[in-house]
Parts: structure tokens; C-alpha cells; sequence
């Protein structure tokens, strides 16, 4: 992988934020775009501005031959059985609240979660919990917050309706171990829905291996533009599902009194589509493709390595997660007991030009049950380089000396 | 605190830069809060203060490390230097609309609004370049009698009274305005001729006789003297001609000019000038103000009728 070479792909990562070269460290909320998908939603815009599916002349032929290429894109990039099984959405939240809002649910219905999820994908399942009664349950995590396969087994063991996991943690970068996840669901009669919103984009998925039920994901952290989002279900479930979202170009046809909906992906897929977001989410997959998931991943897990170890010279320093940083994908949290994470955040932008997040990263339930106030979060993507991760600890051992 | 100095700050910038307008609304709100004994909950103390270390942290850590160990005693700090610059701004302010300058009557100095120093340039006695101020002001009318020079509106309650010289620039130039107020108010106005140069005693003289010959056309050729061109005022003819627009007969004024007795007269009324400790004019006496060099007319009209002058 030639990183110096990719980066020049990256506008953002040829110009400069004020006087000093942008270190782009907060690719867990959002990646940068490389100049192929820009010019790929570009194109659209320029050349063919109009509606898939509907109309009929040949600028409504070509998006919809570019969604149906692009919905194809996706498929092969899950591995999935069909190309029918993708659904497009704005992002994992509105995917994960269509799986939420179309099964339907029964008072005591369990639905599983770990201790760590996302906002995304815990407020729906507790919107449920309000609306029909349904019971959440959480898997707590190991100490070192890896998950907990035993605690899990327990779990399941009582009936659960839906395991709802986020299969790699925003707040550590922890992966669960997904296959043998799904398949002690599947054992015990559950059906399973993965977050995927930080793997797609770092790793290798694939679905059928997987056998997950549901997989949502987002475009926007994995260089396709924002407002795309993809809902991956099993066909015959999908089938099953009643629509969340409904009205434009979800039926075949209606009356005053009914109406007879289309088949999968369709009837998911309410309203004018994001099509510049289909399209540059397959543009994007196509140049992910390019680099290879694999090579990504090791590109990241080594910066991580070399971080987390020179992090240790950081006086007082404490890494959310496993020591071990192969455990942690491309995400770095961590704080300093007494300083504020948002202090420290400010300041790696203005002195050093270095951009992370700071706060709960949306897993407020697990820094509130901690009483940890917050952290900072560098998420590293395969255009980040060890020169960059040197920058970042730099700036903190000046920052700790003033702090 | 912090709070308010941004607000301060971000709302001078934000004049100038809508950047700053959204931060200046954000430390308007923090203040708002902090007086109405609220926390501050928008983090807006903590993000400056951070944006603040982290641009300081690149110049030097000691610096950054000082800052942030006294954050609060130096917002403080700011506040109180920032009070003290505002209350001599407004002073500043307020005395140039008063005095004409920034550091009060006739005092020297630099003001922003007056940055050449033209309403205290005067012609010293004996010169004709302008002179800085001297700091102390023992100018005054007492044990000055009055009596002999020229006065209009001699019984007006309110009195101006004017030193000045056809020769000197300054002179020139506040004579008109101090005219027409003495006019427009009715207030007495006694006009004391100085010439700021030897050759100028003529005129001393010519007014003297003119005075003592027509009050009433006296006014006429001072106006002639202070209006016309500096270069004339000396040449005979030019005084001939002026003498005879005004009405006089320019013999017998030059004749009572060359007149010893008058000498010696104008040589007592100059005597009298030089008791008032005057160093230059023109030098304008209002009610009991004094003022030298050549004020903005608005100066003169309150030292004669208060600030609301413009009401009357």
C-alpha cells in the first residue's frame, strides 16, 4: 500500500487548515473523500440529474442502470446472496430503526444488546421497550471491555426475540466476535442485526459467512458521500417485513382503500433516493476495493500499535479498551482523569492542526454507568501515517506539561 | 469572568468579522447567565480558554502553563484594564467635545481626534510658528483693566474677551467664530490687539485711533484686517485703502498714529495684554474659561452657554 501516493487522492490531505497540514484523526465519525468519489457525485449531478425507476427517458434509464450497478457494488461488497437484499437508507440509524419499526413485536419480546452500543442502536430498541413493551437486556462487557462470550451464552439463554450489536465499538474500536455471535443466536431461535458502521469500512465483510440476519452501515465513514446508508437483510426476511418508511415508489400500485406493495428492496425505499449518494457509496466501495480491506486493516492495527505505545509516555494517559492494541482496531480513546477531554481536543486542533473527537462519542449509557465524563478519540483510517500518530503524541506530551 | 472579556473583545471583532458575530452571541448568553447567577452551560469559557492555550502552547509552554494556572486572575486583570481604558476613552471623548482635545483645555498631547494639535497651536508673543502649550494655565483677566480697548455689546451680562493678532494664522482663525458667537449670543466682546511681530505695532496704533475716532466702523476694518491676506496687512496702501472702506480718513488716523500720546497709550494697553500671562494667541477669555489657540466653534459656545448650547 503506497500511502504517500494515496494521500494524493485526498484534497484535504494536499491543502492546508490555516498554516499547518490537517491531521485527520476522527475517521470513526467521518472519513474523508478521495477525488474518484467526489467526481463520481460530481458526475451525476453534471450529466444525469434525474429519478431512477420512474421516468422513462434516458437520462431516468442511466441513474437507474447506475443504482442497479451500484446496489450490485454493495452486494458483492457484503458477499451478499442477491443484489435485491440491499437497501438503501441515509446512514445505520435510519437502517437500524427500519429493522426496529418493521418486525413486529410482542409485550416481553427480548432484544439483546451489549453494554457499549451506540446511541443508534440502543434509543430504537428503547423506543420499543416504551411502545410494546419489549425488554432489553445487556451483555456486559469483560473488564477490559472485549466482549464477553459467557456472559453472552447466559444471555441467551433466557428467550431472546434480536440480538442488536454493534459488531465494531465506536468507543474502543473492539470488534465483537461476530460469526459465533450469530450462531449461538441462531441457536437459540434469535435473529441477529449487526451495526456495522465501524467494520465496513476497516474490514473484510462478509455476510453469508457471517450469517447475520441484518447488517447496517454508513457511507459517510467509509469515503462515500454523507446521507447513504445500507441496510443489508436476508431476502426471505425482508419479504416478511412490513415497510417502515412507505409512500413513492414502495408499491405497485393502489386504490383509495389499498395498495400492493413491491418486492425487496422497493418497498424499503420510500421517496426520491439519495442518488448521488448510491452512486459515490459504489464509487467509494470500488476504490476501497482497490486498496484491499485486508491491507487496510493491517495498516491500521500497526499505526494503533505504534500509538497506543507511544501514547505511554504521556503522563497519567488511560486508553479505554485492551492493552493490546491489535484489539482495537483503527480507534484510539482514551482521557486523563481531571482534564477536560474537549479542553484537550480544542487544543490538538489550534496548536497542531489535529482533528479528533472529544465527549461520549454517543455511548453516553456507558461513560454515565462509569461516571467517566468523557474522552478523546483519534480513529485512524488506511491514508493516516505514523508520522501523523508521532504529531498527535507530541502535541499531548505538551499539552499534559501545560494541563 | 472570562466571559465578559470575550463578550468585550468577540464584540469589537465582530464589527469588523461575522466570524466572530456567532462566538460574541455565545459569550453574550454565557454573561447573561453568570448575572443571573446561572452556570455557564455552553462550554464556552472552556472552548476559548483551550483555543487560547492551544494557540499560546505554540509560542512558548511556559507561557501556556502560566496562562493556565491564572486564567481566572488574568481575565480578571483584563477586565479591570479594560474599565480603565474604557472610562478614559469616554473621558477622552467627552473632553473633545468640551475642550477640543482629548486631554482636556488646552492641554497638549496626542488626541485621536485632533492628531496634528491644530485647536492648541498658537502664535507665540513675538513669533509667528506655532508653540506647544505650556502645561500649567496662569493665564487670567484679573488686575487686568479693560477699560480703554475696544468692546461691543458693552453691557451683556456674558463676556468674551479676545487677544489676537492680524499677523498670526491661529488668530485668524478663531477670530471669525468668536465674532459671530459674541454676535449670535449678544455677549459682550472686548477685543485686545497683540501683534505677535514688532512690525506689527502699526496696527496697534491705526486701531487705536480708529476706535477713539468711530467706535462703530472700528469693528468693520478689524473684520477687514483679520480677513484679509496675511501679506497685506502690512502694506501702507492696502492699510489706506481699508482706513477708507471703512469710513476713516486715512490721514488723520496716520496722523494720530505718528501722535506720541498714542504711543504711549497703546504702549499701556499692550502693557495691560501682557498682565493677563498670555503667551501666544489667540487667547479667548469666555465667562471664566480661557482658551487658547483656535477652538472648533462648539467649544466656544459652551464655555459661554453650557453643554446644551445647541438648545438655546
Amino acid at each position: 500500500m503506497n500511502i504517500e501516493k494515496i494521500r494524493q487522492d485526498f484534497p484535504l490531505l494536499n491543502s492546508k487548515n490555516g498554516h499547518k497540514p490537517i491531521v485527520y484523526l476522527d475517521n470513526a465519525c467521518q472519513s474523508l473523500r478521495p477525488q474518484a468519489v467526489i467526481e463520481a457525485v460530481q458526475r451525476y449531478y453534471e450529466q444525469t440529474p434525474a429519478c431512477a425507476g420512474r421516468s422513462m427517458h434516458r437520462l431516468a434509464n442511466e441513474v437507474s442502470r447506475q443504482v442497479d450497478e451500484a446496489r450490485q457494488t454493495v452486494a458483492k461488497f457484503l458477499h451478499a446472496n442477491r443484489k435485491e437484499e440491499i437497501i438503501f437508507t441515509r446512514n445505520t440509524t435510519e437502517a437500524i430503526n427500519l429493522v426496529a419499526n418493521a418486525l413486529d413485536w410482542k409485550p416481553g419480546d427480548v432484544v439483546l444488546l451489549t453494554d457499549k452500543e451506540h446511541n443508534s442502536n440502543l434509543i430504537p430498541w428503547q423506543m420499543l421497550a416504551r411502545r410494546f413493551g419489549v425488554c432489553l437486556k445487556f451483555v456486559p462487557s469483560n473488564p477490559d471491555n472485549t466482549f464477553n462470550l459467557s456472559a453472552y451464552q447466559q444471555a441467551l439463554q433466557g428467550g431472546v426475540r434480536l440480538v442488536a450489536m454493534g459488531f465494531t465499538s465506536n468507543l474502543d474500536g473492539v470488534s465483537i466476535p461476530a460469526e459465533e455471535v450469530v450462531r449461538l443466536a441462531h441457536k437459540h431461535g434469535a435473529q441477529v442485526l449487526l451495526d456495522a458502521a465501524q467494520t465496513a469500512p476497516h474490514q473484510r465483510l462478509d455476510v453469508r459467512r457471517l450469517d447475520a440476519d441484518w447488517v447496517a452501515f454508513s457511507g459517510h465513514k467509509m469515503l462515500a458521500p454523507s446521507g447513504i446508508g445500507v441496510l443489508y437483510g436476508k431476502y426471505r426476511l425482508l419479504e416478511a417485513m412490513q415497510p417502515f418508511l412507505v409512500g413513492g415508489d414502495t408499491v405497485a400500485s393502489s386504490t383509495y382503500e389499498d395498495c400492493q406493495f413491491l418486492p425487496p428492496p422497493e418497498k424499503f425505499e420510500a421517496g426520491l433516493q439519495n442518488y448521488a449518494g448510491i452512486i459515490g457509496l459504489a464509487a467509494a466501495i470500488r476504490y476501497l476495493q482497490q486498496i484491499g480491506l485486508e491491507a487496510i486493516e493491517k495498516h491500521e492495527i500497526a499505526l494503533n500499535q505504534y500509538l497506543s505505545e507511544a501514547l505511554k509516555s504521556v503522563p497519567g494517559l488511560q486508553i479505554i479498551g485492551p492493552a493490546d492494541a491489535r484489539l482495537r482496531g483503527g480507534i484510539v480513546s482514551f482521557f486523563i482523569p481531571g482534564v477536560d477531554h474537549h479542553r484537550i481536543a480544542l487544543m490538538l486542533d489550534q496548536m497542531a492542526g489535529i482533528a479528533v473527537r472529544s465527549g461520549q462519542h454517543c455511548v453516553h449509557s456507558w461513560f454515565n454507568a462509569r461516571d467517566i465524563p468523557g474522552s478523546v478519540r483519534a480513529s485512524l483510517y488506511f491514508y493516516n501515517t505514523q508520522e501523523e500518530t508521532r504529531q498527535l503524541v507530541d502535541a499531548l506530551i505538551k499539552i499534559r506539561k501545560v494541563l | 469572568m472570562f466571559c465578559v472579556v470575550s463578550f468585550i473583545v468577540l464584540s469589537i471583532l465582530s464589527v469588523f468579522s461575522a466570524e466572530n458575530r456567532s462566538l460574541a452571541r455565545e459569550a453574550l448568553d454565557c454573561v447573561l447567565r453568570r448575572v443571573t447567577l446561572r452556570p455557564c452551560n455552553t462550554g464556552f469559557d472552556e472552548k476559548m480558554k483551550a483555543k487560547i492555550l492551544g494557540f499560546v502552547i505554540t509560542k512558548t509552554e511556559t507561557g501556556a502553563r502560566i496562562l493556565n494556572r491564572f486564567f481566572e486572575p488574568l481575565s480578571w486583570m483584563f477586565i479591570l484594564l479594560f474599565l480603565g481604558s474604557a472610562f478614559f476613552a469616554v473621558r477622552g471623548v467627552y473632553l473633545f467635545y468640551v475642550t477640543g482635545s482629548c486631554n482636556g483645555l488646552n492641554q497638549s498631547g496626542f488626541c485621536v481626534f485632533d492628531p496634528t494639535g491644530q485647536s492648541n497651536q498658537i502664535s507665540n508673543v513675538g513669533e509667528s510658528c506655532p508653540v506647544v502649550l505650556p502645561g500649567e494655565d496662569p493665564v487670567s483677566l484679573k488686575g487686568v483693566n479693560l477699560s480703554g480697548f475696544p468692546v461691543l455689546n458693552g453691557d451683556s451680562q456674558k463676556r468674551i474677551v479676545f487677544i489676537g493678532s492680524y499677523g498670526c494664522e491661529y488668530s485668524r482663525k478663531a477670530y471669525p467664530v468668536v465674532r459671530q458667537l459674541a454676535e449670535k449670543s449678544g455677549a459682550s466682546f472686548t477685543f485686545l490687539y497683540y501683534p505677535v511681530k514688532e512690525s506689527s505695532d502699526l496696527l496697534a496704533k491705526i486701531g487705536y485711533c480708529a476706535y477713539r475716532q468711530d467706535a462703530q466702523k472700528y469693528w468693520s476694518l478689524v473684520d477687514s484686517f483679520f480677513t484679509a491676506e496675511r501679506s497685506q496687512i502690512e502694506d501702507e496702501a492696502f492699510i489706506r485703502q481699508t482706513l477708507t472702506e471703512a469710513g476713516y480718513n486715512p490721514e488723520t488716523i496716520a496722523f494720530c498714529a505718528n501722535d506720541p500720546q498714542t504711543e504711549w497709550a497703546v504702549k499701556k494697553q499692550l502693557a495691560e495684554v501682557v498682565k493677563t500671562g498670555f503667551f501666544g494667541t489667540p487667547t479667548v477669555f469666555i465667562q471664566n474659561e480661557v482658551l487658547i489657540g483656535p477652538k472648533p466653534p462648539r467649544v466656544y459656545a459652551i464655555a459661554l452657554d453650557g453643554l446644551l448650547y445647541w438648545a438655546r
